[in-house]
């Protein structure tokens, strides 16, 4: 079963891995063509020395992605420090609409969004981006960290109050301390969703040396609609997904228990 | 200050950033649906007093979209449940490198969409992608998986089934460890076969993590984009368009503002409709006995 499992999984991403790996002819034939060589490195070198270079996509996801993490931790850290420690009619109110904003689907969003973006001068900015992805983040992050929070034993912060510590010194020495593998997790989450999101980046973003990694793949994809160079596609998708599966695979732990614990006590 | 108050001020700057991204865009789209406001206008909105949702109503192609829409959601959305759950229990059960293998199973939904379309695409292809070998290999002819309107709508879901029954295992993992041993052990003692302990005990105390992921599934599969935008694009006959893409091409491809934000504005509110709708049948069937 669990060699199923891993099949059904890994056999698709191992596709593209052999894809990108081989000359056009041993893909079409299966066998070593003419120049006689199975295994290949080109795809790669055409990728890496495209213009833009893919290393360019690569790099503007990761800048794209540590904003939106950096700004989403700001804003959600004091709010489910506060929507913990609120009682009543507020705090049923405000988890309601994290609730909703948390299954909300983003693409309904894109075109108030772009205008914004016009109206504002924030398009072809990619710091700008990490605005909206760090409101479409805020939602789960909130939530995984009030559930964090709720875990804390009361009698600590009251302790450290009498000590005379005001509240950013209770968070900054004592709370979020014991926080940090709530925050390593949410801070993952953010960055895989920052790394992934396609609809507002397709739309925010036009010059080509700017674009992060899902346009930049899918203009890829609709510049040779019926000549595709399938090797090439597969090096890239091989490259753009080698940071994410490094984490996935480093960070297993916290994504796996973050998810499951915030939903557990969310 | 009192605490409320401080408890306010802190939650304040990320409500106000939630407001301008989800509150803002809705009601601008919703006045938007009553301008005109496309190439014809100059791209400046013109009061045309319901003319947009009248065409809505006519329009053919936004029907056969919200067909397509709401088949792809209802049809992945069950396959997800159905194999997140047999997914779930295999990693629930211990054994060594568990870790690993959630980790590794959990891959296709961590790895961008647009990515993994574009490696679908090739998978798919007629007659060289992987899919037409084995085909090949087994002496049959070469199959175009993305040619005619029905194999396409199939195919399509199959690879978003792909992509997103890892998140609904997750989630269903989380209820899965959520409950006690003590509970299976002693039906287990009771003499209680495996089938026994899934009806009478699993599932009932998984139906609230079943609704969170039905319930998050559902709107996000109403809202498929990136998928259908790499894919397939429209599709043969139109049979991978969903409501998100047609909303999309009034906007980026026709530069109809107006009725792209009527198309936005009609799925948003198929949206409320049927995760409302979905949400009370869930609250009376499955909420109200366990209590």
């Amino acid at each position: 079963m669990r060699g199923l499992l891993l099949l059904w999984s890994l056999a698709p991403l191992a596709w593209q891995l052999y894809t990108s790996l081989v000359t056009p002819e041993a893909l079409v034939s299966g066998s070593a063509g003419a120049t006689g060589s199975f295994w290949t490195l080109e795809n790669y070198r055409q990728v890496w020395l495209a213009d833009p270079p893919i290393w360019r996509y690569l790099l503007n996801s990761a800048v794209v992605g540590a904003a939106s993490t950096a700004l989403t931790l700001a804003l959600a850290v004091p709010c489910a420090y506060g929507l913990q420690r609120q009682g009543g009619r507020l705090r049923w109110a405000v988890s309601l609409a994290l609730l909703a904003t948390a299954i909300f689907p983003t693409v309904l969003l894109f075109l108030a969004l772009l205008q914004l973006a016009r109206t504002l001068g924030l398009a072809n900015n990619l710091l700008a981006l990490s605005l909206p992805y760090a409101a479409l983040c805020l939602p789960l992050a909130v939530l995984l960290l009030r559930a964090a929070f709720a875990e804390l034993p009361p009698d600590l912060e009251d302790a450290a109050r009498l000590e005379g510590l005001n509240l950013p010194q209770r968070l900054r020495h004592v709370l979020l301390p014991l926080l940090a593998p709530s925050l390593a997790s949410t801070a993952i989450l953010v960055f895989l969703f920052s790394w992934n999101e396609y609809p507002i980046a397709l739309t925010w973003i036009s010059r080509p040396e700017l674009l992060t990694l899902p346009p930049a793949i899918a203009r890829l994809a609709g510049s040779s609609l019926f000549t595709v160079p399938y090797g090439a596609f597969a090096a890239a998708t091989v490259l753009g997904s080698l940071p994410l599966l490094l984490l996935v695979l480093i960070f297993q732990r916290s994504i796996v228990s973050g998810l499951t614990q915030g939903a557990i006590k969310g | 200050m009192t605490p409320s108050l401080v408890n306010t001020l802190l939650m304040l700057p990320a409500l106000l950033l939630l407001a301008i991204v989800f509150a803002w865009p809705l009601l601008d789209s919703a006045w938007l649906s009553t301008q005109a406001s496309s190439v014809l206008t100059g791209l400046s909105p013109i009061a045309n007093h319901g003319a947009n949702w009248q065409r809505l109503l006519g329009d053919t192609r936004f029907w056969q979209d919200a067909a397509v829409t709401l088949r792809f959601a209802l049809v992945s959305v069950g396959l997800e449940l159905l194999l997140g759950l047999a997914m779930a229990l295999l990693l629930h059960r211990p054994g060594r490198g568990r870790g690993w293998l959630r980790a590794l199973t959990l891959l296709p939904w961590a790895l961008p969409t647009t990515v993994l379309a574009l490696g679908w695409r090739w998978i798919y292809n007629d007659p060289y992608g992987p899919l037409n070998a084995i085909l090949r290999a087994f002496g049959a002819a070469p199959y175009g998986f993305l040619t005619t309107p029905a194999s396409t709508w199939l195919f399509t879901v199959l690879a978003d089934v792909w992509k997103t029954t890892p998140f609904v295992a997750l989630l269903l993992l989380a209820g899965l460890q959520s409950i006690p041993a003590e509970l299976e052990e002693s039906l287990v003692l009771e003499g209680a076969s495996p089938g026994q302990i899934l009806r009478r005990l699993t599932l009932p105390l998984l139906k609230p993590w079943i609704s969170l992921a039905l319930l998050f599934r559902l709107a996000q599969a109403l809202g498929v984009f990136d998928l259908v935008q790499v894919l397939t694009r429209v599709g043969p006959a139109g049979s991978t368009e969903s409501l998100a893409l047609y909303a999309y091409l009034n906007a980026m491809r026709f530069l109809d503002f107006g009725y792209s934000a009527t198309l936005v504005i009609a799925t948003f509110l198929l949206l409320v409709v049927l995760t409302v709708l979905g949400w009370l049948l869930l609250r009376r069937r499955a909420l109200e006995p366990s209590r």
